[in-house]
């Protein structure tokens, strides 16, 4: 019971910290500029308008999560270790998995917070964009699509801020740790594609005769792309409730045990 | 007895780059005590006591506080710590800092609603509960460091150089406090470099340089008969560097 209160403790303060944390606000404020450009951006084109605000939308809250993973939760995990603000909180009774699972739950829910926002000031251009030009409606669009694709897109942050913690608990230096974590999420994000192009393909070039090796790499990146519902969204595409359920399995279960190994690798860690 | 480290030794430093920074260190402190762990800056005062917290693992020796073994058995319920240079989560208040330590330490909500209103009084901060710890003052940091440390009412109290970067009234107030708690039957386990502080405060005191401990006991008996503590701390000083060199 005590743990549970521990952790729930530790999340609403991380969350409490991080919402009122400048830097989330400024990362907000530019997303509804963004948002807002939506108007704008879409307007230069001539067809196909819907799809072109709703993949807009879509997108500016995808950077912007990714700007609160890579500069406000990497910051605030950085600044516990360099700034020994991690002691105040190891001389309590609570474990390393505690301390990492607080602070992951404690961002997820920032970027929740982060994704609603941005996601309901994206739908309102979208709408407008939708109301004024009806003709340009994509023919199955669906609001339903839309909210479970920001969800898809939370979930991939939230897995990408799972590589984060990860990469924080072994990296000597929190730089290492943005960088190896950037260069996770841009694994992510094509692991399918190279995938799929070493496995249909016999002209793969140097990775031809690998597949093994790729399969390998695919069962350890996480796989970002199959997050990636824009074009769903944009297009009414069948996109099912069960997709959606093996998605969430899927991030949940990988990023757990990502925080696994990350209070492993922490627990050898000398807080000196 | 509170704190018990037994041939305790410790390196730290990149791997290839390793320093002894902890030599065979023992060191007993009963219950009810002040001890001051007594040294100049980089002698392994710190180290010491992030042994004791279990930040660090000493590469050999045996570690309890209240009779559990460090890193093998759960205590920090019933320790307060306070670091040289506590840094907070500058965008939570006071009051909401307190609070956060409390609960984690498994304190009641009931107890906690009566008990920090009365150490931000106590600390002269009941003005300043409801601000974020961001506009803090070093001074005021430093007494709210010392709340943290007393707001689930621990047995033992491990303080490290609690008076540094204060003006002479906190020095007095942070002083006061402690002697408060040495009648209440704490356990206060503090560093420091500041000799009146130590002399005003200590039953006994440890005196450490460069990772060894040269002397372990009564004040006065490390005095001998002078009444000058820095002189004598800086004879045992230059005896001990002497006898390395030799």
């Amino acid at each position: 019971m005590h743990t549970l209160r521990s952790l729930y403790h530790l999340t609403l303060s991380t969350c409490l910290e991080g919402i009122r944390h400048k830097a989330l606000w400024a990362i907000v404020c530019l997303a509804m500029l963004l948002t807002l450009g939506n108007l704008a951006v879409t307007l230069l084109f001539t067809w196909d308008l819907g799809k072109v605000s709703i993949e807009f939308g879509l997108s500016a809250v995808a950077f912007t999560g990714l700007l609160v993973v890579f500069f406000l939760g990497m910051k605030m995990l950085a600044d516990d270790l360099e700034r020994s603000r991690i002691y105040l909180l190891l001389s309590r009774p609570i474990s390393i998995w505690q301390y990492l699972l607080g602070k992951f739950l404690g961002l997820a829910l920032i970027l929740l917070t982060a994704t609603v926002i941005l996601g309901v000031s994206a739908a309102v251009s979208m709408q407008y964009v939708l109301w004024s030009y009806p003709a340009f409606v994509p023919p199955h669009f669906s609001w339903l699509t839309y909210v479970m694709a920001l969800f898809s897109q939370w979930l991939g942050l939230v897995m990408v801020l799972a590589v984060s913690v990860f990469c924080f608990s072994f990296a000597s230096q929190p730089f290492v740790a943005l960088l190896l974590t950037a260069c996770t999420y841009l694994a992510g994000q094509n692991m399918e594609l190279l995938r799929r192009v070493v496995l249909e393909n016999a002209y793969a070039g140097v990775l031809s005769g690998r597949e093994s090796l790729v399969i390998g790499l695919s069962w350890i990146f996480p796989n970002l792309s199959l997050f990636d519902k824009k074009y769903a969204a944009a297009y009414g595409l069948a996109f099912s409730g069960q997709e959606l359920l093996l998605l969430t399995g899927y991030a949940l279960s990988y990023s757990l045990l990502l925080l696994w190994l990350a209070a492993f690798l922490f627990k050898r860690k000398e807080l000196a | 007895m509170s704190v018990l480290l037994e041939g305790v030794s410790k390196h730290l430093g990149a791997r290839g780059k390793k320093k002894q920074v902890l030599h065979d260190l023992s060191l007993v402190v009963e219950r009810g005590e002040v001890f001051g762990f007594l040294g100049p800056n980089g002698a392994g005062k710190s180290t010491t006591i992030k042994l004791l917290l279990n930040f660090i693992r000493p590469d050999s020796g045996r570690i309890t506080v209240l009779g559990r073994r460090v890193g093998a058995e759960e205590f920090r319920d019933r320790i307060g710590y306070l670091p040289e240079f506590p840094f907070f989560y500058d965008h939570l208040t006071a009051r909401e800092t307190l609070l956060l330590s409390g609960r984690l330490s498994g304190v009641s909500e009931p107890t906690l609603g009566e008990r920090i209103p009365l150490l931000l009084e106590r600390m002269n901060l009941a003005e300043a509960a409801n601000q974020r710890v961001k506009g803090f003052s070093k001074g005021m940091k430093q007494r709210l460091g010392v709340a943290n440390a007393l707001v689930h009412d621990p047995e033992v109290l491990i303080f490290d150089e609690p008076m540094s970067g204060m003006d002479p009234l906190g020095r007095h107030l942070i002083k006061t406090i402690m002697m408060e708690l040495r009648g209440l039957g704490k356990t206060i386990f503090f560093s420091s470099h500041i000799l009146s502080d130590i002399e005003a405060l200590c039953d006994r005191i440890g005196v450490i340089h460069k990772g060894r401990l040269l002397y372990a006991g009564g004040l006065q008996e490390f005095l001998q008969g002078t009444h000058d503590l820095e002189a004598r701390f800086v004879a045992a000083i230059n005896e001990a560097d002497h006898a390395h060199a030799a």
